[in-house]
């Protein structure tokens, strides 16, 4: 399990590496699905920019109403931390189903995010926080919303030369209850198919919902039709499964040794309404 | 000076801590890996990515000429290699001449075409992507089923139906059983490919002392010796020029009892380059090219009596056996042909095996090899015929039991069981979950829709390999036992442990046997320069053959270690107990340590008695030893995901003596951990053109320490009259016992559904859509 | 591993059909596909560099077009290799004429060998379809 020879660079300054990415280098955050990829020879960039050491990409900010995660923060860091589990249970409970405490140890939110793996955890959650993204390029700063980011299996709307600065979640009120449930794959860790469900109730009414899903197809989504159907109900257990039918539609389910695309399909119902029951459970 | 000291209690039975964790868990242990040499050289290997493939040319140019590298081999280079050995013999066996390298064609996806030397390893990984084979891909074939098909292709060209061997066996009289039968129940059976998938995988060092003709050969293997003789057969070395040594081996699993085209390759390197050189093999390869586990499909027939009487056993075994016969690939089946009858009684059967090529790795020795198929076999069908009966699953094989007065039993298949109580493992278990109380919650349960299984599988196994004649390679182990002139103990054995923890378990018998600290006892094995002859540790017989040489050293060295006591006391009354001869009239004592000392200054000698202090036993084992036991798994089945849970394991084994219970705990564990893991998740997938689709751990499903229930050990004690120790073995008892046990449970809890049979691996898919679909 | 599928293509299927023979058109639409040179009737050599994510790599290969049934079908064979593995692909597609235009269906085999194949289980199906999308999608550009 040997790369092929490539240049590594661990700039002291963003302004550096960014300049150097410009240049085409690769950028490596937690590396846990670029060096294992590379040990394979499935990837061989000739540059590597280590991200990893810059001390200003990694932090937990509370800012006007939002969570600011730097790039580089660690599905370990977010999962303890009391403030995103305070202000963001949803990202903390995604964060914490991660592949295992080495990969949580390692793996950072930016570089997830980036990689953009159709079967990754944290992009159910940002879909149902509705969460943005803050791209950084040379010269360049921008905001996406993760609806728009994530395009495609691997694919994102980061141009070539940009990086994932920032990931920007709401901070929740107390009505809001959230909930993340994945059938997970045991052996790589990742969710076979991951619902996330966000909650508000008031005056006995489900106020908003939202349903992030993951592994299911290419991309993560925003399950609407099942967001709708919850809108205004109080929440029974027949209104739940009602919804909770509704989060394949418009997916184009993918099959692979694991799981087919009927069983896929199916199971996003089946954990979509565990997600949504629990979630319901959370509300103020 | 220190003195030996006077043990007060023995050491045979206790919870001891493994005197080799310490190293092992504090990563300073010498794996092959670790061993740097000056001048290293390394070795990267080229691998065919086709499954069937001539081979047009090879061009080796361009690697040959990369920094850093040293030489390119191919097949045609090593074609003065002899081919890496079958030591299993059957009548009429095919066996296909099995190159080091390939020469003018792949067999299966990762067969080795070329191996890249350079003195950089970086550099050597990069130089073989230089290396260019054109091949001309052919069909491939990688089910053996679809391999006996009409007009299947053809793995080796000149056997067209795939076949390497046909074995047959027949015991009483099936036939008349099953007409005299009320009933006959049939059922398919597979128990897939596995790889085994040892923590380390395999590696090779390989130095060539040319002046002094010498080949020091590290390799992470469990056979040491035999390693070593095969080798130089292959390599047309004097075995006494070659030494192989076994530094730590991080788990084989059966998966190091063999002789690998790797081993000989780097043998060959080494002489040709005059260097030393290391391969180590990566994960990928270890996938691909070590050999896999299992890989049977089996076709069960059962005839019984209305009363649950089984009158006979018929079964035929479709063995896939890859493409090539490492070590044991054909002999793998026959022991599950050995082992068909299980516990019962029942003196007729009739089996047909055959062996079958495939472009896949060879099948080989995995965790039970062999037995696990069988008690698969045989327990899924008890539960199939006790199902049709309408009978319990614990009373039907308690009526089938083999009687403790039977014993030494003379089976079906011409084994003779040593020693059992058959029943009591079972009622045990059936205690400890309070089954009547269990069977009426079941009831409770599946009134409210729930889906609860109550799996129980008893077995028996064949251990302890095993007297001679009936082995591939001699079937004793050896034993040398020395005692320095300061009194410290040092114990070889032929047995080449590798996580058994025997370093324990021998220095608690030498201990016992010497009244010396264990702290005193040094165990030393795998080195073929420093230990004597011996076969090595496969088929849980370390401690029951190996065990027992030491135990025969000790007893040779206690009589010499009186003798001297004699002689220095003076007395011929005399006996040895806590490391002190005493004289039994004057109470007057020698000291181990000062006997041991005399022995060497040798100023004066007893009558017919050399000096020094040491002996040799090799232990030829009269018969096999046969441990047995019951697992009992209790699960829940998820009625709208088909996930499996295991609320409750509980595994009553019987290995006769035990001599460590904390080891054999550790024996369980991690054999239960195997047999879950094939019941549940584990599978080596090829698709239609001989592709390993599990090629590795992000798809292969290894258990994990959190995916395993609490696992509830106990025992009950049937000592082996086969051996000195009453000892039986453990080491594969627990996968043995538990992928029956797991499957059992999971078809109980769906059986309301009509579901009779589930193949393994039993993945939530498979589940779900039997919970949608009904029966299977 | 099974491929099937359908796309609808914004022009009538005479037209799909011609853009669908035509190896600047193939080279421009194919992902990752470096171009196309003559190597026989209907037979071209191609390279190709698949980006994917952090994946990368160079292939090598021939794609063969044959049974042409203009305007309705041909079939489409496409073999590829290269360090990480190896692609081969059998299908036949089938064109229709609907409202919006034509409907092409796909139907086919493909073949994944290679480290590919044995570590990107998980990868494979979605990144055929999106590869697939992404054809048709720069088809339908070509106009």
């Amino acid at each position: 399990m040997i790369p092929q020879t490539f240049e590594y660079t661990a700039p002291a300054t963003l302004d550096e590496a960014l300049r150097l990415l410009a240049q085409g280098a690769k950028p490596l955050a937690g590396g846990m699905s670029l060096i294992p990829m590379m040990k394979l020879r499935l990837a061989a960039p000739d540059r590597l920019v280590d991200l990893g050491k810059l001390k200003d990409l990694s932090y937990i900010r509370e800012e006007a109403g939002a969570l600011r995660l730097g790039a580089t923060t660690t599905h370990h860091e977010i999962e303890s931390s009391p403030l995103v589990r305070g202000k963001c249970p949803l990202l903390a409970e995604a964060a914490g189903a991660i592949g295992d405490v080495q990969v949580r140890n390692m793996g950072t939110i930016g570089g997830s995010v980036a990689h953009a793996d159709p079967s990754a955890d944290y992009p159910a959650a940002l879909q149902a926080l509705e969460a943005k993204v803050v791209l950084k390029g040379a010269k360049s700063e921008r905001t996406v919303a993760v609806a728009d980011f994530f395009a495609d299996a691997f694919t994102t709307s980061l141009a070539a030369g940009e990086i994932v600065r920032e990931v920007v979640v709401p901070v929740e009120d107390s009505a809001t209850g959230t909930s993340y449930r994945k059938l997970l794959q045991p052996a790589s860790g990742f969710a076979i198919v991951g619902v996330a469900a966000r909650l508000r109730r008031s005056g006995g009414k489900i106020a908003m919902a939202r349903i992030g899903v993951t592994g299911l197809s290419n991309r993560s989504y925003r399950a609407t039709a099942a967001e709708k159907a919850l809108e205004g109900k109080a929440g029974s257990a027949a209104e739940i499964q009602n919804a909770a039918a509704l989060v394949t539609e418009g997916a184009d389910a993918n099959s692979d040794l694991h799981a087919s695309a009927d069983y896929r399909r199916h199971l996003a119902t089946v954990y979509a309404a565990r997600a949504l029951l629990a979630a319901l459970a959370r509300t103020a | 000076m220190a003195t030996t000291t006077t043990k007060p209690e023995t050491l045979v039975g206790k919870r001891i801590r493994r005197r080799e964790d310490p190293r092992l868990i504090t990563g300073s242990a010498t794996y092959v890996e670790d061993i740097k040499m000056p001048g290293m050289h390394y070795a990267v290997i080229v691998r065919s990515p086709h499954a069937a493939a001539k081979i047009r040319s090879i061009d080796t140019k361009k690697a040959a000429a990369a920094k850093s590298v040293v030489a390119v081999f191919t097949g045609k280079d090593t074609e003065g290699v002899g081919p890496v050995p079958c030591g299993a013999s059957l009548p009429d066996l095919r066996v296909p001449h099995h190159h080091i390298l390939a020469t003018d064609r792949v067999y299966f996806v990762g067969h080795p075409v070329a191996v890249v030397v350079a003195t950089d390893r970086y550099l050597a990984r990069d130089a073989a992507d230089l290396v260019e084979v054109d091949y001309q891909v052919l069909p491939a074939v990688a089910d053996p089923e679809k391999a006996l098909a009409k007009g299947a292709p053809a793995v080796h060209p000149e056997w067209p139906d795939n076949i390497a061997f046909n074995f047959h066996q027949d015991g009483g009289d099936y036939a008349k059983a099953a007409a005299e039968a009320d009933v006959v129940v049939k059922q398919r059976i597979t128990s897939q490919r596995l790889i085994p998938t040892a923590m380390e995988t395999r590696g090779v060092v390989a130095e060539w002392r040319a002046a002094d003709r010498q080949l020091n050969l590290y390799s992470s293997t469990q056979i040491p010796h035999l390693l070593r003789t095969l080798l130089a057969m292959m390599l047309g070395l004097e075995e006494n020029r070659l030494r192989v040594v076994t530094p730590e081996v991080g788990g084989g699993f059966g998966s190091k009892l063999n002789v690998y085209a790797e081993e000989a390759l780097m043998g060959f390197v080494a002489m040709k380059i005059n260097k030393p050189v290391k391969w180590i093999e990566t994960r990928r390869e270890n996938f691909l090219t070590t050999i896999h586990g299992r890989g049977h499909v089996d076709y069960y027939e059962i005839a019984a009596k209305n009363d649950g009487t089984i009158l006979g056993i018929k079964l035929k075994i479709i063995q896939d056996l890859g493409a090539y016969h490492q070590l044991l690939t054909p002999a793998i089946p026959t022991l599950s042909v050995l082992m068909m009858p299980g516990l019962y009684r029942t003196k007729n059967i009739t089996a047909d095996v055959v062996g079958v090529f495939t472009n896949c790795v060879p099948t080989d020795a995995y965790r039970g090899a062999g037995r696990p198929e069988a008690t698969h076999g045989i327990e899924r069908m008890v539960d199939i015929l006790a199902a049709k009966l309408n009978m319990d699953p614990a009373e039907i094989r308690l009526k089938n039991f083999v009687l403790n007065e039977e014993f030494p039993f003379p089976t079906a298949t011409g084994l003779i069981y040593d020693s059992g109580d058959y029943a009591a493992p079972l009622k045990k278990a059936l205690g400890i979950v309070d089954y009547r109380k269990l069977r009426m919650e079941q009831a409770e349960s599946r009134k409210q829709g729930k889906l609860m299984g109550i799996g129980i599988a008893t077995y028996g196994e064949i251990c302890a390999f095993g007297p001679s004649p009936a082995t591939p390679a001699g079937g004793w182990e050896s034993a040398t036992v020395k005692i320095d002139p300061s009194g410290k103990v040092t114990v070889l054995t032929g047995a080449s442990p590798h996580g058994q923890g025997e370093e324990t378990t021998f220095a608690q018998i030498a201990a016992d046997e010497l009244g010396v600290d264990i702290d005193d006892i040094l165990v030393l094995h795998g080195d073929t320069a420093i230990v004597q002859y011996g076969i090595g540790t496969f088929g849980s017989r370390g401690t029951a053959v190996g065990g027992t040489a030491v135990y025969f050293a000790l007893q040779d060295l206690k009589a010499k270690i009186k003798k001297y006591g004699a002689m220095l006391l003076g007395s011929d009354d005399v006996s040895f107990s806590g490391g002190q001869v005493t004289c039994n009239k004057t109470g007057s004592t020698k000291s181990l340590q000062e006997i041991a000392g005399a022995t060497y200054r040798a100023m004066q000698l007893p009558p017919n008695t050399e000096p020094g202090l040491q002996a040799t036993t090799f232990w030829e084992p009269p018969n096999f030893t046969f441990p047995f036991g019951a697992h009992i798994v209790i699960t829940d089945v998820e009625r709208d995901t088909g996930a499996i849970s295991i609320r409750r394991y509980v595994a009553v084994d019987d290995c006769g003596n035990i001599l460590n219970p904390l080891i054999v705990d550790g024996q369980v564990h991690g054999g239960v951990a195997q047999g879950i893991g094939q019941a549940l998740w584990e599978q080596a997938v090829y698709d239609d053109n001989g592709q390993l689709l599990t090629g590795e751990l992000t798809d292969y499903v290894l258990p994990k320490a959190h995916m395993m229930p609490w696992i509830e050990s106990s025992h009950t004690i049937t000592p082996s009259p086969v051996n000195p120790l009453g000892v039986k073995g453990i080491g594969e008892a627990g996968t043995i016992g538990c992928s029956p046990a797991v499957v059992n449970s999971v078809v109980d809890a769906l059986s309301p559904l009509g579901v009779q049979h589930i193949d393994m691996p039993m993945t939530p898919e498979k589940i779900w859509k039997l919970v949608k679909g009904g029966a299977a | 591993m099974k491929l099937a599928g359908a796309y609808t293509l914004p022009f009538p299927p005479e037209r799909a059909y011609q853009l669908m023979q035509d190896p600047e058109v193939l080279a421009r639409a194919i992902p990752g596909c470096e171009g196309l040179e003559k190597i026989g009737e209907d037979e071209y050599r191609m390279k190709m560099k698949m980006a994917l994510a952090s994946l990368s790599g160079a292939f090598e290969g021939k794609v063969k077009i044959a049974d042409q049934a203009p305007p309705s079908s041909f079939r489409l064979l496409v073999e590829g290799a290269g360090k990480i593995g190896f692609v081969k692909g059998d299908g036949v597609l089938r064109l229709t004429a609907n409202d919006a235009g034509t409907e092409v269906a796909y139907e086919g085999d493909a073949q994944v060998g290679g480290t590919i194949a044995a570590v990107g289980q998980r990868l494979i199906d979605g990144t055929a379809k999106m590869m697939t999308r992404r054809f048709f999608e720069k088809l339908a550009e070509e106009g």
